[in-house]
């Protein structure tokens, strides 16, 4: 299993971005749901995705609201702001061109 | 960038052949087209880390312009090392890219 | 919104801090029971699934520190923090402290106290309702662009009559009456007047009214306004003086109204305490009949809208129609208008704004010491701030609160400015040259609070950025490991050599400026006016036109008061003249024809200052004599009409001839044609001041030539109170109604003569030893900081054999390097920027090598005094204890 640390800041915030941008999620979502969808190969570790929650907040990607949850109790629930669709849109060029940068030399070896 | 993605590209170049520091960045960045770009401030913590676990190994040789030159090169450890690191990079990869596939989005 | 709801969380964050942590726990809570779910539903024990959901989650205090982190990016926490943080700096380091603040204490307080100053002067808001519209108007005569002559009050009436650009025009013109009556005889600064003054300057009277327009017509009942300083002073503030009448040169005037003391026009001229109509005063009165008399000066309102420029066409129309009209009296004449508040400002704004831009290098100069210090105290300060990084805080975050630090220094210094400033000002007040405008109108008040505040926070951020910046470079974990004595070694002391290199070029300006002044100052007061002031006492006294109306009354008058003063024991010899060299009221300058050369081109005139004076006045004054005779009692109005002529005069007007025994045509009006013959040449006299070049003069016997008045001078031995008090005796002999004022001696009337010089010169200077001190400060700094950090280098050195000598040339020349550098840049600077100063110098050209050499030389010997000091210290040093200080 990765470490959390093995997810450098801007990946995870990019994950988080996409993730809630399918749904409004809270936090324990959020978490589940990257790790669900990347078949266990990534989990998000709670000393990353708090602060990482608190500082997309403070950007006004994303915001937060309490609201009644699945989890039968009400729950932080944070959603994607407009901006935070387009830093998303951003962050996706941005991984695509660096994730295939990466490959073109890996493969080419 | 993936963290470790720095380690698995040094060691990718040096699969090539020896290399000094600085043939080593400018070779990833010109084999990226530039788009990874390599900075000092970390080439050179992740070359001695490589070194101390013994991935790579080092030597003074001259280089291009007549200078003495620390050259680097791949340590068969160093290779093992690389295509477990080339596998697991491309198993995160695909996990990242599962997560962001658009294919799977609800309606909103 | 993006920016709208960050600020809203962020506020949000500050005030229910605990609430946002309260969330937070709440959030988290959530989190570890879906874990603990997640394990029991796995099959585990509630208490055991609970303990691993604990554990998995990790430390909770950190996360909720970082989380705080984030979101509490709250600067008002931040920022008393910072402050509090700040202040144990700055306490902790109380020398430190203390000269950062009084250095810029000293910048700010000098920039406080001449800003206070050019704010009443240059910036004043002058106290008429729109007094933008306001301008003044004045003839110029063709042939002398640069003089400025009265308008007749018959041309006053035209122009007022036929323009179509101003509101309204008022006429003034300034007399000394005689107010008697009232306590003992005073002379009162009188203001003639057209009555539409009045309402053209908005003028509101304390008491009954202004003049009116019939107040203002031939014929009329005489009327005066008083000012609210006379009401209050002569008539004991009487509620009743408004209908009463007043004597003013023995006429009777009723008092119309009383102004407030709010009300001052002129700007810039004595306090007028008297307004009457100008067709009522006693001497210009029956001279306003007189079209050939230019009289009156003239301020007028322009219509809302019109320009200057338009004015000034429609002006020059008028003008050039009266011109036609009136060939005798208006032909050469052309009308100028300036705004009224030019004519206010006048020169000093000049001298104002070389002061203020002095003063301002001056602020730099503290500032790049103060920013010096705080440099050399980053770099050592550079292990605290890498351990504050690595424990979390951002680069923005600590130069923020470097930030803080130099401004809580700012507002500390800059409030020491505020003191100083106020002290400043009141202690220079008295020697403000009288000619500035509302000397009491300066004061450290609001305007210049907020410009100290404004320069002090600009002075923090002068001298406390670049250091903060220096002090957080970007790869600190070398700044960890390496510690403190290494970094920004480079950067700091690349920017520390800058700082004192400009500081160093600054003060050279400064000092060149100073040196200047000083080197003009010490000229003017050397120069030799022509005469000799010492033990010359001087006094004047002004006959009333209702007594002695006739010249053979001021002839008798005159005979009599030097009989009087002669018979005081203890005074050598008196005279009376009019007017003396230098002036209050200035010189009379006329033109004159020699007899016997062809006459002048059309157009061409020649002219020299004119003085009518009594035969002891060359003896008294001990103006040398060149050639012929002084006057004697002998050149009384029955002998034939003679003349003295200065040397230049002589030698401009007569090249090669003897002018002794020719005839020159001149006189005062109405003797303009009266030709008299030249019976002496007397050595040339400074007489307009002593910075301007002796100019032709010519001197006619008073008996020949009597005014109404005149001034007194006296040599004698006595103290000048003694002299002061045997002429009012000798004049209250004759006529006990007769004011004497303005009793001083005659080298204290010089001193006021050049008071402005000496003002500026005086400010410049101290601004300048300011600088020198200073930019000493700043090298030593720089030179002991390098010294210390050099010890190591220093003790190694000393421990291999060098000598004492090589490590002084060591330390000793980099003070020297930086300041020729400094010199050669200041030097550059300083030549190209004195020459806007140049109409202030006198004898002394702007790039005066003595001047800049000098300047180069004492600031050279400066630099190295101060280097010598940390030289020393590091020689003192123990090669042992320096190599192990590491």
């Amino acid at each position: 299993m990765p470490k959390p640390s093995d997810l450098l800041q801007g990946t995870l915030d990019l994950l988080i971005l996409r993730t809630i941008a399918r749904s409004p999620l809270h936090g324990w979502g959020i978490a589940k749901r990257i790790q669900t969808l990347s078949g266990d190969e990534l989990s998000v570790g709670q000393g990353s995705l708090y602060p990482a929650l608190h500082r997309l907040e403070n950007q006004g990607w994303i915001r937060a609201k309490w609201e009644e949850s699945d989890l039968g109790r009400p729950a932080k629930i944070y959603s994607l702001t407009p901006q935070g669709r387009k830093q998303l849109e951003r962050e996706l060029q941005s991984w695509d061109r660096l994730s295939s940068a990466v490959r073109l030399l890996i493969q080419n070896a | 960038m993936l963290q470790g993605t720095l380690d698995m590209l040094v060691l990718q170049t040096l699969a090539l052949g020896p290399a000094h520091g600085h043939t080593i960045t400018h070779v990833i960045e010109h084999r990226s087209e530039d788009v990874l770009q390599v900075e000092h401030g970390s080439l050179y913590p992740a070359l001695h880390r490589l070194e101390d676990r013994g991935w790579i190994a080092s030597f003074w040789g001259t280089s291009e312009n007549n200078r003495k030159a620390k050259y680097y090169r791949l340590t068969q450890a160093g290779r093992k090392q690389l295509i477990a690191q080339t596998a697991r990079w491309e198993q995160l990869v695909s996990a990242i890219g599962r997560i962001l596939k658009p294919a799977t989005e609800e309606p909103r | 919104m993006r920016i709208f709801r960050i600020i809203q969380r962020r506020a949000r964050s500050l005030v229910h801090r605990s609430r946002a942590d309260a969330e937070l726990q709440r959030e988290i809570e959530i989190h570890i029971q879906q874990l603990t779910k997640e394990a029991v539903a796995a099959g585990m024990t509630e208490t055991e699934a609970r303990a691993r959901a604990v554990r998995n989650f990790g430390p909770i205090d950190p996360t909720k520190e970082k989380c705080r982190d984030t979101r509490g990016v709250n600067w008002i926490q931040d920022f008393t923090q910072d402050l509090h943080y700040g202040l144990r700096i700055l306490l902790d380091s109380p020398g430190f402290t203390a000269i950062a603040i009084l250095t810029i204490g000293l910048g700010i307080g000098a920039n406080t106290a001449i800003f206070s100053i050019v704010d009443a002067v240059l910036l004043p808001s002058l106290p008429y309702r729109h007094s933008n519209q306001l301008v003044a108007m004045f003839n110029v005569p063709v042939k002398r662009p640069d003089a400025i002559a009265g308008i007749s009050y018959r041309d006053f009436t035209e122009y007022r009559k036929q323009n179509g650009v101003f509101s309204e025009i008022a006429g003034n013109t300034f007399h000394d009456l005689t107010l008697t009556g009232a306590g003992e005889p005073i002379i009162v600064n009188t203001a003639d007047v057209t009555p539409e003054i009045f309402p053209l300057l908005n003028a509101k009277p304390l008491a009954g009214r202004t003049l009116l327009p019939e107040d203002g017509k031939p014929g009329a009942a005489a009327v005066a306004v008083v000012s609210e300083n006379l009401w209050r002073s002569r008539f004991g503030s009487s509620s009743g003086l408004v209908g009463k009448s007043i004597a003013l040169d023995m006429r009777s005037f009723t008092v119309a109204g009383i102004l407030p003391a709010s009300f001052r026009y002129p700007e810039g001229a004595p306090r007028q305490d008297v307004w009457i109509s100008v067709l009522q005063d006693p001497l210009f009165g029956p001279l306003a009949s007189q079209p050939r008399v230019g009289l009156l000066g003239a301020i007028g309102r322009l219509k809302p809208g019109v320009p200057l420029a338009k004015a000034q066409a429609e002006m020059d129309t008028l003008s050039a129609r009266l011109a036609k009209e009136f060939p005798d009296e208006d032909s050469g004449l052309t009308i100028r208008i300036k705004p009224y508040w030019e004519t206010v400002i006048g020169n000093v704004r000049l001298a104002l704004l070389v002061l203020l831009s002095a003063v301002g290098l001056l602020l730099l100069i503290a500032c790049a010491n103060i920013a010096n210090l705080l440099v050399s105290r980053a770099t050592t300060r550079a292990r605290e701030i890498a351990v504050r990084i690595a424990l979390g805080a951002s680069r923005a975050r600590i130069v923020r609160q470097l930030l803080t630090e130099s401004a809580l220094l700012a507002l500390l210094g800059g409030f020491a400015g505020i003191l100083l400033a106020v002290f400043a000002v009141r202690t220079l007040r008295p020697f403000l040259p009288s000619e500035i405008v509302q000397i009491s109108s300066i004061h450290v008040g609001g305007s210049v609070l907020a410009f100290a505040l404004l320069l002090s926070l600009a002075a923090a951020l002068a001298f406390g950025l670049a250091p903060a910046l220096i002090a957080t470079p970007s790869n600190l974990q070398i700044n960890i490991k390496e510690g403190s004595e290494r970094t920004g070694k480079r950067g700091g002391q690349h920017l520390r050599n800058f700082l004192v290199i400009a500081e160093i070029s600054l003060a050279v300006v400064l000092l060149v400026a100073g040196g200047l002044l000083l080197r003009s100052f010490a000229l003017v007061t050397s120069v030799n006016p022509g005469f000799d002031p010492q033990n010359v006492t001087e006094a004047e006294v002004s006959l009333p036109q209702f007594q002695y109306s006739t010249p053979q009354q001021w002839r008798a008058f005159s005979n009599q008061l030097l009989a009087r003063l002669d018979a005081q024991p203890g005074l050598r010899n008196s005279a009376l003249a009019a007017p003396l060299p230098m002036d209050r009221q200035g010189q009379a300058n006329l033109e004159f024809s020699i007899v016997g050369n062809a006459p002048l081109p059309r157009g061409k005139s020649t002219s020299a200052n004119y003085q009518t004076v009594s035969p002891e006045y060359f003896r008294v004054m001990r103006i040398p004599l060149m050639s012929g005779r002084f006057f004697s009692e002998q050149d009384s109005p029955s002998h034939p009409k003679v003349a003295i002529i200065s040397e230049t005069l002589a030698q401009r007007y007569f090249p090669n001839q003897d002018p002794i025994g020719r005839q020159m045509r001149f006189g005062f009006p109405p003797d303009t044609n009266v030709s008299r013959e030249i019976v002496g040449v007397v050595g040339d006299v400074r007489d307009v001041a002593l910075s301007q070049k002796p100019g032709p003069i010519m001197y006619v016997p008073f008996a020949q030539a009597p005014l109404y008045g005149g001034e007194v001078v006296v040599r004698s031995s006595l103290s000048a109170s003694s002299v002061a008090a045997a002429i009012r005796q000798a004049v209250y002999s004759i006529d006990k109604n007769l004011p004497v004022t303005d009793v001083e001696s005659f080298p204290n009337a010089l001193g006021q003569s050049i008071s402005r010089e000496r003002f500026r010169t005086f400010l410049l200077a101290s601004f300048s030893a300011l600088a020198l001190i200073l930019a000493a400060i700043g090298i030593f700094g720089v030179v002991s900081y390098s010294a210390s950090q050099r010890r190591q280098e220093i003790g190694i050195r000393v421990a291999l054999g060098a000598q004492r000598a090589d490590v002084l040339r060591l330390i000793l020349g980099q003070g020297a390097k930086l300041a020729l550098l400094g010199l050669g840049v200041g030097i550059v600077f300083a030549f190209l920027l004195t020459r806007l100063m140049a109409s202030m110098l006198y004898g002394v050209s702007p790039s005066d090598p003595v001047t800049f050499g000098a300047v180069a030389i004492i600031l050279f010997v400066v630099a190295v005094t101060a280097c010598y000091i940390p030289a020393r210290r590091a020689l003192r040093v123990d090669p042992l204890v320096a190599l192990r200080y590491q």
